[in-house]
């Protein structure tokens, strides 16, 4: 506990949790591991909003919201980056946080190791898509706060959807649009866009970053046991609903364009 | 929704002809155009944008304005505020350096900063080069760059003398400074 303690802040009690007001067990609705997908087919995703330029002080934001995974971005910069050498590129620097009530049990304000390791993968996903070598000396900042989560492949994922609309939102040039998106191996199906209980009770997870207007693959994230066979389906079908994506971002982009 | 507007990633539809010059927010990738930028693509001449006022860090020959923050007989340390006449954000200013060289064109050896610059001086000038790690190289060698707003020790705003000259309109006293040439004179 001694690492996870901010002494600045009000610190809850040790160990707390939540009520449990519904007996799991019982209910019947819930969806249980075995049992076929509950209310969508294995390769659709769940329905997203994205909303561009929400936070008005950054240079560029977006809100992200696919069912229970709500993240908000922030785009910074490029502004003049310190305590570094002369550097010929621009650096791309990816923030996330958690919402201290984002998670089931109540996650304090403090950076652990998740969050960062979600923050390389969203940077790794984005930063070929980005143009750094007209920024030299400079830095841009991108900061995600996860308002709610469902998953951590369902943040990845839909973080760096966020984040790439949020780019294009501050103006800074890209090669293409970054979509991503999430699979996990149930049995022999393959469930795209997983929520946090499937993604668990799935045998792999994998999570795709491509750029559909381009036609090139950005990042993939895999997890667990699957063959070489089942990981060339899942990235196929990856990289499929990446397009519906893209389209999505477009037009969210297209509806929230202003001529200047 | 506009036929014309482009996403980053989507091909320009190029008429023939001479091939245009790629300018911001435009790149070539295997031999096709496309945006990097949201935006509607425009012919200048033979020259393909998309435009987007947005703030962008400087590059060589942009004109910069800002503010001196440190003086030393060697350089002036200057913050830089506006880029190509696009305000930055606040907090987000670039750090530019005019070394004693820099300041004007003739009698290079014989510049004393102190006579040029003072702190808090508003400096128009030009980015020379990206610089070292810290800051930008910003000349003010030119007849049209220097000091454009500066106060007196009485703290009023002091009116251009000459091209080294600035008097306070209050007490009327003479300061030295490497004043720029107002526009359109």
């Amino acid at each position: 506990m001694s690492t996870n303690f901010d002494r600045r802040r009000i610190n809850g009690p040790e160990d707390s949790f939540s009520p449990v007001l519904v007996d799991d067990d019982e209910d019947e609705t819930k969806w249980r591991p075995g049992k076929p997908r509950q209310s969508r087919q294995p390769q659709d995703i769940r329905p997203i909003f994205l909303q561009p330029g929400l936070i008005s002080q950054a240079n560029g934001s977006a809100y992200i919201e696919t069912e229970r995974t709500k993240i908000a971005c922030a785009v910074y910069g490029p502004r003049q980056s310190k305590n570094v050498g002369y550097i010929e590129r621009g650096r791309l620097n990816v923030q996330v946080k958690f919402a201290p009530f984002s998670c089931h049990k109540r996650r304090a304000p403090i950076r652990d190791a998740e969050d960062r390791s979600i923050a390389v993968l969203i940077h790794q996903s984005l930063v070929s898509s980005v143009r750094l070598e007209l920024f030299p000396k400079s830095t841009i900042d991108v900061f995600l706060t996860i308002i709610e989560n469902d998953g951590i492949d369902s943040c990845v994922a839909t973080g760096t959807v966020a984040a790439s609309t949020a780019l294009a939102d501050a103006g800074i040039e890209m090669l293409g649009l970054v979509t991503s998106c999430a699979a996990t191996l149930m049995g022999e199906e393959i469930w795209l866009d997983p929520n946090h209980d499937e993604a668990t009770a799935g045998a792999s997870t994998l999570v795709l970053a491509c750029m559909p207007a381009l036609n090139v693959v950005t990042s993939v994230w895999q997890n667990g046991t699957i063959s070489p066979k089942q990981g060339l389906e899942c990235m196929k079908a990856c990289q499929e609903r990446c397009e519906t994506i893209h389209s999505i971002v477009a037009q969210s982009l297209v509806s929230n364009f202003t001529p200047e | 929704m506009d036929v014309d507007l482009k996403l980053p990633g989507q091909p320009i539809q190029i008429p023939r002809g001479p091939a245009p010059q790629l300018s911001n927010g435009v790149y070539s990738r295997d031999g096709q155009v496309r945006a990097s930028l949201v935006g509607i693509p425009i012919y200048q001449a033979s020259t393909l944008s998309i435009r987007r006022v947005r703030p962008h860090p400087p590059t060589s020959n942009s004109i910069v304005l800002g503010t001196v923050t440190r003086l030393s007989p060697i350089q002036a340390t200057v913050s830089i505020t506006v880029v190509d006449g696009i305000p930055l954000l606040p907090g987000e200013e670039f750090t530019g350096v005019i070394r004693v060289q820099d300041v004007r064109a003739t009698d290079k050896d014989r510049v004393k900063m102190g006579d040029c610059f003072r702190g808090g001086d508003v400096v128009k000038g030009v980015v020379i080069s990206l610089g070292d790690a810290q800051s930008y190289y910003i000349t003010t060698a030119r007849n049209d760059l220097g000091v454009i707003f500066a106060t007196s020790e009485a703290g009023y705003t002091m009116q251009a003398a000459s091209w080294q000259e600035m008097r306070c309109p209050k007490t009327g006293k003479i300061e030295k400074r490497k004043c720029a040439k107002p526009e359109g004179l």
